[in-house]
């Protein structure tokens, strides 16, 4: 076996250049695939999820997240069992300062506060911070990159114009809290003082979006999900409650038929290389045609012949395949933490990362084009005979 | 006399592997217009390097190369192109024809670089065909014909734009004999009814004496007229040795 | 160019098969190309489809969808006095309120369900639109019936006339399909406003307000008179640009088509160069028979880019023509703006073939000029001297 290694090795190494090219080749339509997969992985499985994150589930109307939810709701989900903390959620589409400026648009969330960082445990906030948060009611929270991108200041006046709602909060920011994993600009604040603000009349004045549940540990997600939805199905308004990871990932189907587009580029891609792959391989082995003539007079046999050519391609298509998956493990990094600020529809990408299982896919992937690209190439060098060999004059 | 070709202690000296190799050595002669001259020699002797200093393939190591009066070193690469396209016509031995052009399509190539308009080109290169006698062979490709064939064409390809010298590296190297002779014969036709001057380089005897010139060439060092190589000299003892022809086709003893 | 064309191209038809596979993968590269522009433009074309140059959108101030916005009835009686209205056949201004909401239906695409568009509008806002019947009839007022936008009924199966589908606070009676053309429109529910907004319990206010204006002084008169109008906590957008807003959500899967195709393009130009070179070295005797024919080192260079150029052009082609039956496909997508999905066509017109073609050739000059210079340096001799 070593010395078919050997002779394999200098095969590849002969026409360097052309090796090199056609590793590059190879490299970077598997970093693309890579990447791909990966992507695949994280839109349609979720990618890897924090500790905080795998706890958390979110109850929200059956028929669309449009529809309101009444707050009494929130006793029930309480008295189930697992259930460790949880809070109510409504969003204020309010206007601050002048809308018109995109860095003014952000999301506004009213929710409980003593019950926010139970519900949140990744949220870090100063302690005393939280404590002004839950002592005054209109008080409110913003997340790190908010406040940095509007500069807010502590103790200052926050004016939200409501959208929806017919009214205008008058709000201090008493806290800044920092989200290792979420980089989007939220600010909360207490949903007591928006019901208060809002006219005696107002039927939505009762009236939440979504709850946020935090349960006690993971396992328990799938079954306070659906003994929520339980209780609640022949009420008015019936529930719908998943983990959170399962409800980023339902937005994913907004980007449209997504898993069709993906496996039609991965396909495309595969084809591309594998075309690549085999046209650069028999026009090594046609240069070579003499050589293998020779060889055979040496006493090669056939088969000899056609495993060595199969050793080069798979070769050549390893050293693409590791250099790919190198290149889509950088590529994957980038992209989650460029990902990072994205509204809620792409977030699921935060956790795009090349995991093994990912890694040792494109490898295989990378090994089968070798090897497929090399059937004909090998086949036929294998069969040229001898006399046509020598006689070969390029 | 009209001088065509001289040179004046033309040497040629590479390096090779770390040797040294000295190809020419103070090479001086003249070619006077019209002649058909052979250079003939073993492998090695350089007499390839020659021609091809002369067809400014090559920069000579030392001396001078004058063609047509024109010092070729003070040529650049650009205007030697030029120069070469209009002055020499060059026949090599494996023919070398473009595989994916037609006979007519090859002889008009060198045309490309002139003035001529597409239409004069094909009349041009048409002619050119029809004189080595293949006019009915204008749109066949390089394998659709014989060997003797593809000189043919490498030798109108070589004419059609009037040079002023042809060059010839053993052109009948791979033929079969009576292809040779039909090369040979058509090199002469043009040497001596269209007047053109011939410079060829062959090992082969029998080709050589279809020139009404040959010089010797041994180990870099050009012969003088009338003189042969010491291993001639040495083999004429022992063998019958060659007659002179005018124009006859026996093969030669060695 | 002085050595002929047909050079270059009876040497890429001589190595038939080393062409083919190499023009394959730059193909493909500008075939997702082709795919991801007309992605964009099919989305554009559904959006500027559904703008009347001549109308507004009214939503409350701070909201940026019809969506997130309420504006009172009494507003409404406000806006449709306004001067600068158009009016129709019987002299009544052309306004309309609107109440907009969601509906999730399980469609062939996503079997656990997608957002619909729900639209309560009255006679006149049906009037304000381009839109025909195709099947079926009209809903009544009064009754709890819709109208399914032509998209919708293929793409959802339970969307069919006579079928019934739930949102709101129950049961609804699908009465007729209509068909808006290539706009928004055909991806919508439509029902009677008053009905619709019960149901929401929005009986005091709509979501937006649509009017028409006369002329287009006019529009900028009425929009301008909105928004400086203290009794309305509103503003005015024009419907063009409301819609051109949302051309950004097919941004994602545009911004993903493209990286996808400049990578494989990447890939297929080292490709290229990879079959360029080998040529060089296989022609080496050519090149130098050409140097001693005359020609010169700059008419090789251009050659030899000349050859890998019409090689990526011939493939270009291939990509556009092998992405144009895209055209026949409809799709949907998800607007951020509207919270659901809106079907549309893809649309790869000439500025996306051009666009293909552009990069395909793009992508030969830069795959093939190492190749190509070293062919023009190659040294004479030692090329003549090559098998």
């Amino acid at each position: 076996m070593n010395r078919y290694l050997q002779l394999v090795l200098k095969n590849s190494l002969r026409n360097r250049r052309r090796s090199m090219l056609t590793i590059a080749s190879m490299a970077v339509s598997i970093c693309l695939i890579g990447v791909l997969l990966a992507l695949s992985r994280a839109l349609f499985y979720g990618g890897d999820t924090t500790p905080g994150q795998a706890k958390r589930l979110i109850v929200h109307h059956k028929i669309a997240l449009t529809q309101d939810l009444p707050v009494a709701y929130e006793q029930t989900i309480k008295k189930i069992p697992g259930v460790q903390a949880v809070t109510r959620l409504r969003w204020f589409g309010g206007t601050y300062r002048d809308a018109r400026d995109p860095k003014n648009r952000f999301a506004q969330f009213a929710i409980e506060p003593q019950v926010l960082f139970d519900v949140h445990p990744e949220f870090q906030i100063p302690e005393t911070e939280k404590q002004a948060f839950n002592s005054q009611k209109t008080a409110c929270v913003a997340s790190r990159p908010l406040a940095e991108k509007l500069g807010l200041k502590l103790g200052e006046r926050i004016t939200l114009v409501g959208g929806m709602s017919p009214t205008t909060l008058a709000l201090t920011l008493v806290g800044v809290f920092d989200a290792p994993t979420d980089n989007s600009s939220v600010l909360y604040f207490n949903w007591d003082y928006l019901r208060d603000s809002l006219p005696a009349g107002d039927s939505s004045r009762d009236m939440v979006q979504q709850f946020y549940v935090e349960a006690e540990n993971k396992d328990a997600v799938g079954g306070i999900a659906q003994q929520i939805d339980d209780v609640f199905a022949d009420s008015p308004c019936p529930t719908k409650s998943e983990p959170e990871q399962a409800f980023m990932l339902s937005f994913v189907s907004f980007l449209g038929n997504l898993k069709l587009f993906l496996a039609a580029i991965c396909g495309a891609v595969t084809f591309t290389m594998l075309l690549i792959s085999t046209n650069t391989l028999s026009m090594s082995v046609r240069e070579r045609t003499r050589e293998v003539g020779i060889l055979k007079t040496l006493g090669f046999s056939s088969g000899e012949i056609l495993s060595m050519v199969t050793g080069e391609a798979t070769l050549i298509a390893f050293a693409g395949g590791l250099l790919g998956c190198g290149l889509a493990t950088g590529l994957c990094a980038g992209i989650a933490s460029a990902m990072r600020s994205a509204p809620g529809f792409v977030s699921v990408v935060r956790g795009l990362g090349f995991s093994p299982l990912v890694a040792a896919l494109t490898l295989s992937i990378a090994l089968v084009v070798g090897l497929v690209s090399s059937v004909v190439p090998a086949l036929q060098a294998a069969r040229t005979s001898i006399v046509d060999t020598l006689q070969y004059n390029g | 006399m009209d001088i065509v070709i001289e040179t004046k202690k033309l040497s040629k000296e590479y390096v090779r592997d770390e040797n040294r190799v000295t190809a020419l050595k103070n090479v001086d002669f003249r070619v006077p217009r019209g002649d058909f001259l052979a250079l003939m020699g073993p492998s090695g002797s350089g007499k390839s390097t020659l021609l091809h200093l002369i067809a400014a393939m090559d920069r000579p190591s030392s001396g001078e190369v004058l063609v047509l009066g024109q010092e070729l070193r003070s040529l650049r690469s650009r205007e030697l192109a030029r120069w070469r396209n209009a002055h020499i016509g060059f026949i090599f031995q494996s023919f070398n024809l473009i595989p994916v052009l037609t006979a007519l399509e090859n002889v008009m190539l060198p045309l490309k670089l002139t003035a001529l308009s597409v239409k004069q080109q094909s009349e041009h290169a048409t002619t050119a065909l029809q004189l080595v006698e293949l006019g009915d062979r204008l749109h066949h490709f390089p394998r659709q014909l014989s060997g003797g064939q593809e000189q043919r064409v490498a030798i109108a390809r070589a004419i059609v734009t009037d040079p002023d010298f042809i060059l010839a590296d053993e052109p009948t190297g791979n033929l079969d004999a009576a292809s040779a002779n039909e090369v040979l014969t058509l090199l002469a036709a043009l040497n001596e009814e269209h007047g053109k001057t011939v410079v060829m380089v062959t090992h082969d005897l029998h080709a050589a004496h279809f020139a009404s010139t040959i010089r010797h060439l041994e180990k870099g060092a050009l012969l003088p007229q009338g003189q042969v190589p010491q291993d001639w000299v040495a083999a004429a003892m022992t063998v019958p040795v060659h007659s002179r022809f005018v124009g006859g086709s026996e093969m030669t003893a060695r | 160019m002085k050595i002929p064309l047909a050079y270059n191209l009876r040497n890429l038809a001589v190595r038939k098969t080393t062409t083919l596979m190499t023009a394959l993968g730059i193909a493909l590269s500008v075939a997702i190309l082709a795919a991801s522009l007309g992605l964009v433009n099919g989305l554009k074309t559904v959006f500027t489809g559904t703008a009347h140059p001549l109308q507004l959108l009214v939503l409350r101030k701070g909201a940026n969808s019809e969506l997130g916005s309420t504006v009172p009835t009494d507003a409404f009686a406000i806006l449709r006095a306004k001067s600068g209205a158009a009016r129709d056949s019987a002299g009544e201004p052309l306004a309309s309120q609107e109440l907009v909401n969601v509906a999730n239906l399980p469609s062939v695409d996503n079997p656990k369900g997608m957002n619909i568009t729900v639209r309560g509008l009255s006679a006149t806002g049906i009037e304000m639109r381009s839109v025909r019947l195709v099947a079926g009839r009209w809903f009544q007022t009064g009754q709890r019936e819709v109208m399914v936008g032509q998209a919708v009924a293929k793409r959802y199966p339970s969307a069919r006339i006579g079928n019934r589908i739930r949102f709101g606070k129950g049961d609804w009676e699908i009465v007729g399909v209509m068909d808006g053309g290539q706009s928004v429109l055909t991806s919508e529910i439509w029902g009677n406003f008053d009905q619709i907004s019960a149901d929401y319990n929005r009986q005091d206010s709509s979501s937006s307000v649509l009017l028409r204006a006369t002329d287009p002084v006019a529009l900028d008169a009425l929009k301008h008179s909105i928004e400086d109008d203290r009794r309305l906590n509103a503003f005015a957008i024009t419907e063009k640009d409301y819609y051109d807003s949302q051309t950004s959500s097919g941004a994602p899967l545009e911004f993903l088509g493209i990286f996808v195709a400049v990578i494989m393009a990447i890939g297929s130009g080292f490709a290229t160069t990879n079959t360029m070179y080998a040529a060089v070295t296989r022609r080496g005797k050519e090149i130098g028979t050409l140097r001693i024919l005359g020609f010169s080192e700059g008419s090789i260079l251009l050659s030899f880019l000349a050859e890998s150029v019409l090689l990526s052009a011939l493939a270009g082609i291939l990509g556009c023509l092998l992405a144009m039956p895209l055209n026949l496909v409809t799709t949907g997508i998800g607007s951020m703006t509207s919270f659901s999905e809106i079907a549309f066509r893809f649309r790869i017109g000439l500025t996306a073939l051009l666009s293909g073609f552009a990069f395909a050739i793009v992508l030969g000059a830069l795959g093939g000029i190492l190749p190509a210079r070293a062919a023009a340096r190659k040294e004479i001799l030692s090329a003549l001297r090559e098998s």
